[in-house]
């Protein structure tokens, strides 16, 4: 196949492809509750006992306790990942907080907070 | 012996099919409402890593068809190009596929490659085009040369490799259950592939076929999709990233950091690089045997069932306690 022909299929059909499912909805994060949460936290660590959730407003993050230590379940896309709070630097940031993995292949996240949870979230971090 | 034989790329011919097929699948998710799931971004990743895939061919495709090209200068034989050779070729050329792809879920430096197949938690046809970028590097193309010693072409063994590739993008999907009875049984299908993309303990390093799914009958390694175990899809360890370069190269940055850390031994360096994956050297990890240990001392229920045959049912704290 002609190389011209095959760069206008692979770059039109990403691009086609990327317009409709972000027009048809399909961009949008996932939302937790306390109890997806808690079952997202299983799928991930099956090993793990979870005692206890606490969701940011917005629903896309959520710190998780457990006998082994805390960790970090976010939104990601339609889905969900997972990573103990260990190796991590915190750093603020104008939406939130920025939580920074030494992972290359999860690299951070930044949290979402509002002004009410904010002064909370920071404290749990400093704590974790 | 011909020299001169050209076949054509059939993976790239099929980009139009392939295109098509996405839009298909969509269009059926969206009017029946089951049948899989989309998330542009996922989407977007696994599109680029298969432009990134095709890219990388024409880059680094030189250095293995340098080398089957030398080889087929010191072949014995010529088979030549008749139908019955074509056929031969692409059944042998499968068996390769087969142990290829074992070798690129059971050896962490052929894994570094492969990850990132595995690497999407949705599972459709999109998902069969987030292929690697760094097969090269594997220096698995030598798995090829027997192919070429006993006389097939490079040029007709790269064609059926790419009709192989071709007939698994179809696989790729939930919106197919079950095919016939005896398509089942001897081919690839949605349904057996969707086992090998799962998560779960029980689908841990099963079902390595490309088109025959009787490879995985006979070396032990097929374990059926199950009505009552959901295939959960992606990695153990789920990525966290849609960044193309990150899917790409992830495991080979680990596979760097663990092997350079201080204070080890070179056997322990080397483990971290050609062990299964899950190896560590202090035992603060679990390869996919552990996994099932663990799980079935959890759900001891599944003792004997597919994918924990190998688990024998009278010990399994002993097991357990080793995981």
């Amino acid at each position: 196949m002609p190389l011209e022909i095959l760069l206008v299929l692979v770059g039109g059909g990403i691009g086609g492809i990327t317009l409709l499912l972000h027009l048809t909805g399909k961009s949008r994060q996932r939302v937790l509750t306390p109890g997806s949460a808690r079952s997202e936290w299983a799928r991930h660590a099956p090993d793990d006992t979870v005692t206890d959730v606490t969701l940011t407003h917005d629903g896309h993050v959520a710190l998780i306790r457990t006998p082994a230590g805390v960790g970090l379940l976010w939104a990601f896309g339609a889905d969900t990942v997972a990573r103990p709070l260990q190796d991590f630097d915190w750093l603020d940031h104008p939406r939130g907080v920025r939580i920074q993995f030494h992972d290359f292949g999860a690299p951070g996240v930044v949290i979402r907070l509002d002004d009410l949870e904010r002064k909370h979230w920071r404290h749990l971090l400093e704590t974790a | 012996m011909t020299d001169q034989l050209t076949f054509p790329d059939a993976v790239q011919w099929a980009v139009p099919f392939f295109i098509a097929a996405i839009l298909a699948e969509f269009l059926w998710i969206a009017i029946k409402g089951r049948g899989g799931r989309y998330e542009t971004r996922d989407a977007v990743t696994s599109l680029i890593m298969g432009a990134g895939n095709i890219a990388s061919g024409f880059l680094l495709g030189f250095i293995a068809y340098g080398f089957f090209m030398w080889l087929w200068r010191i072949a014995p034989l010529d088979l030549g190009t008749s139908i019955p050779v074509i056929v031969l070729c692409f059944v042998l050329d499968d068996l390769r596929y087969y142990w290829v792809h074992r070798f690129g879920h059971r050896i962490r430096w052929v894994w570094a490659s492969h990850v990132n197949h595995h690497s999407s938690q949705h599972y459709n046809l999109t998902t069969a085009l987030r292929q690697t970028w760094t097969y090269t590097f594997t220096f698995m193309m030598v798995v090829r040369a027997p192919l070429i010693l006993l006389g097939f072409h490079p040029a007709m063994v790269l064609f059926v490799g790419g009709l192989n590739l071709i007939y698994q993008f179809w696989i790729h999907t939930e919106a197919i259950g079950k095919m016939p009875r005896w398509f089942e049984a001897v081919m690839n299908t949605p349904s057996h592939h969707r086992a090998h993309h799962g998560r779960n303990a029980r689908y841990l390093d099963c079902n390595y076929a490309g088109v025959f799914i009787i490879w995985d009958k006979l070396f032990g390694t097929f374990v059926p999709e199950q009505d009552d175990d959901r295939v959960d899809y992606g990695l153990v360890h789920n990525i966290g990233t849609f960044n193309p370069l990150r899917v790409a190269f992830h495991e080979w940055v680990a596979i760097w950091r663990d092997a350079t850390q201080p204070g080890l031994s070179l056997r322990q360096r080397l483990a971290y690089c050609f062990a299964p994956p899950g190896y560590s050297h202090d035992g603060s990890r679990d390869g996919s045997d552990a996994i099932k240990a663990k799980h079935l001392a959890r759900h001891p229920e599944d003792h004997g069932t597919p994918g924990f045959e190998r688990f024998d049912k009278k010990m399994p704290n002993t097991q357990a306690k080793n995981a």
